[in-house]
């Protein structure tokens, strides 16, 4: 995307495709995350946020740990860490394992899933296309946001700290680069992506680009 | 064909129809399952051709013919997959693949991407001409009966791709297996806006106060769906609350157990004005569709589903949905957000008991269950998925795609 020109919307859907591996115990579990493809992991992990709901944790392997199996001390391990921090998946995969591996040790016999509850491993396929929808300036931008659908939300705000590295997302960086706006694109990319749903980023994106559009018309009043 | 879709189903998916439509068109796209009419998967194809039509794509709909004998052999096929214990003869085999070799001779086969649906007229591989060739598993494969089940892998795995309703049902095939869960039409008479007028007439037609909280089971009278066990939670619930309970539906004509767990249910109802048992004639979906849009509470109590779409219907009336977490029951409520999912009778009369008494949460769950399904589970969501696999299959190896 120009870094410079209108915002340029686009979006993402998924295709979800078995591996035909799944776990029934947490060491089935821990040995699939160790060799299961790249793609799997990024679907298990980072997919998660496109579910467009707050579940009790922040990825399948937490939700499925803590529902399915009721460790619960280990989906709190595994919520607690923050897939953006890791600049590849290998480095995400061996930090699964080394949360998994401690838990094993403190608690070598974990429940099993019950039939029909166990760990199915996907992976996805993903298609990006532009919605054809431009935004100029920050009023434009505000409308658009609006009725994207999640899915567009969901590539611009998590899919990009994947794609850009640096924490950051295309609407914040969009925000500092072609409107100049720091503190609004500061806003936005210290949104604690994990304490909320898409929709609830929506909520909170079109209160802080309402607050900002505010008050340049203040001040443009001020300067008359 | 499309056109009405918009602004019903999410933006997105209309574009990449479109899109997809764009990469695609003038390509042919075949469908063969074993009915034009009845059941679901006929339903879909008949609405899902002519869209694939009007986006340019050549798409055929063909199906194959048989006798009498050949869709007994299927019926036990079918009744196998989904785990109950049947005797498939190698004369059986044989004819399944008779039959099918002479409906090759008839059909053309040629095609860009060929999509075969369920396990009737799997065998046609064995002819198959240029394109890609899917199956389409519509069944619930999770707990087959293992000789059948090892028996048609041989055919899937000359496949180049399967598709499967819930990853659960997935097999280790050896082929690229994609998981696309079933959907509803929002246009179709079952899940179409009524009039009130059309509600009323409903409810006049089988005397159903309308003054009342209804709590509602639509489904077939089968110990699955469990509708004694909707009974006694309902026996519970009156202890406390003020509701009438309907339970809509037809007899299983190809169970025969139907008759005699529809004669239990009207044992357990009976001298309670309160429970209405209704007996749905085929072809009643306008009347689902009031009854659904009339209910305080929609269930879906089963013991074991395939899919259970009846929980999508319910949610896309903006009802409140309380289902047995089996099948694919779980992955279209969201415990709390858009309904419960239960394990017992008490599980059931509790949350009935919760939304009735709290209208705000039933109201809330309702608007939340209405746009889950309106994002996952329609129509255009479906085509969405297949004509994507199909283009993702002529760029295999990538798994990100730009358009």
């Amino acid at each position: 995307m120009e870094k410079t020109g209108p915002f340029e919307f686009r979006q993402c859907v998924n295709i979800i495709k078995s591996t035909g591996k799944k776990a029934k115990t947490l060491r089935d579990l821990r040995d699939i995350i160790a060799v299961v493809s790249e793609e799997a992991i990024f679907h298990h992990i980072y997919h998660y946020f496109l579910k467009g709901h707050i579940l009790e944790y922040t990825s399948d392997f937490a939700q499925w740990a803590g529902e399915s199996i009721e460790e619960r001390v280990l989906s709190e391990h595994l919520s607690n860490i923050d897939p953006y921090a890791f600049l590849n998946i290998n480095d995400l995969r061996a930090e699964l394992l080394r949360v998994m591996d401690d838990y094993l040790d403190a608690f070598p016999e974990p429940r099993e899933a019950m039939p029909g509850e166990e760990f199915y491993f996907n992976e996805t396929i993903t298609l990006i296309f532009p919605v054809g929808i431009r935004a100029r300036n920050l009023a434009e931008f505000l409308i658009a946001l609006k009725y994207i659908d999640p899915g567009s939300l969901y590539y611009h705000f998590y899919d990009a700290r994947m794609r850009l590295g640096g924490g950051t997302d295309d609407f914040s960086r969009w925000f500092e680069d072609a409107l100049g706006k720091r503190g609004l694109a500061e806003k936005i990319r210290t949104v604690d992506l994990f304490m909320h749903s898409i929709e609830g980023i929506r909520e909170h994106m079109i209160e802080a680009v309402e607050e900002e559009l505010r008050r340049d018309m203040e001040w443009r009043g001020i300067e008359r | 064909m499309i056109a009405p879709y918009a602004g019903i189903a999410p933006m997105g998916d209309i574009l990449l129809l479109q899109k997809l439509g764009e990469k695609l068109a003038g390509r042919s796209f075949l469908h063969i399952n074993s009915t034009r009419s009845g059941g679901g998967v006929a339903e879909i194809l008949g609405r899902m051709v002519p869209m694939l039509r009007e986006l340019g794509i050549e798409a055929r709909w063909e199906v194959i013919e048989g006798d009498e004998g050949f869709f007994n052999i299927t019926k036990k096929i079918h009744n196998a997959l989904q785990g109950n214990p049947e005797k498939i003869t190698h004369e059986m085999w044989e004819r399944h693949f008779e039959i099918n070799k002479k409906n090759a001779e008839g059909l053309d086969l040629h095609a860009d991407a060929v999509l075969i649906h369920d396990p009737q007229p799997i065998p046609l591989i064995e002819f198959r001409k240029e394109g890609k060739w899917i199956w389409r598993c519509h069944i619930d494969l999770s707990n087959p009966q293992k000789d059948v089940c090892d028996y048609l892998t041989q055919y899937c795995k000359k496949y180049d791709a399967a598709i499967f309703s819930v990853a659960k049902f997935a097999r280790a095939l050896g082929i690229d297996e994609f998981i696309v869960p079933p959907s509803i039409d929002p246009l179709s008479e079952k899940n179409r806006k009524l009039t009130y007028e059309e509600i009323q007439a409903t409810l006049t037609k089988f005397n159903i106060p309308a003054d009342r909280p209804i709590i509602l089971q639509v489904s077939r009278f089968d110990r699955f769906k469990d509708p004694a066990g909707v009974i006694k939670a309902y026996r519970i619930v009156r202890k406390y609350n003020d509701a009438i309970l309907i339970l809509a539906g037809s007899p299983a004509a190809d169970d025969p157990e139907g008759e005699a767990v529809l004669s239990e249910v009207k044992e357990l109802a009976s001298g309670d004005p309160d429970i209405h048992i209704l007996l749905l004639p085929p072809f009643s979906d306008r009347d689902i569709n009031a009854l659904q849009r009339t209910a305080t509470v929609i269930l879906q109590k089963s013991l074991k589903e395939g899919f259970g779409l009846t929980v999508s219907e319910g949610m896309w009336k903006r009802k409140p949905v309380i289902g047995g977490a089996v099948g694919g029951i779980p992955l279209q409520i969201i415990h709390g957000a858009t309904g419960f999912l239960v394990h017992s009778v008490e599980g059931t009369a509790f949350r009935i008991r919760q939304i009735l008494n709290n209208p705000q949460m039933g109201i809330r769950m309702g608007e939340t269950g209405r746009e889950y399904v309106r994002t996952n589970f329609l129509i255009t969501r479906q085509i969405r998925d297949y004509l994507a696999i199909w283009y993702s299959m002529e760029n295999k190896g990538r798994s990100i795609l730009e358009l």
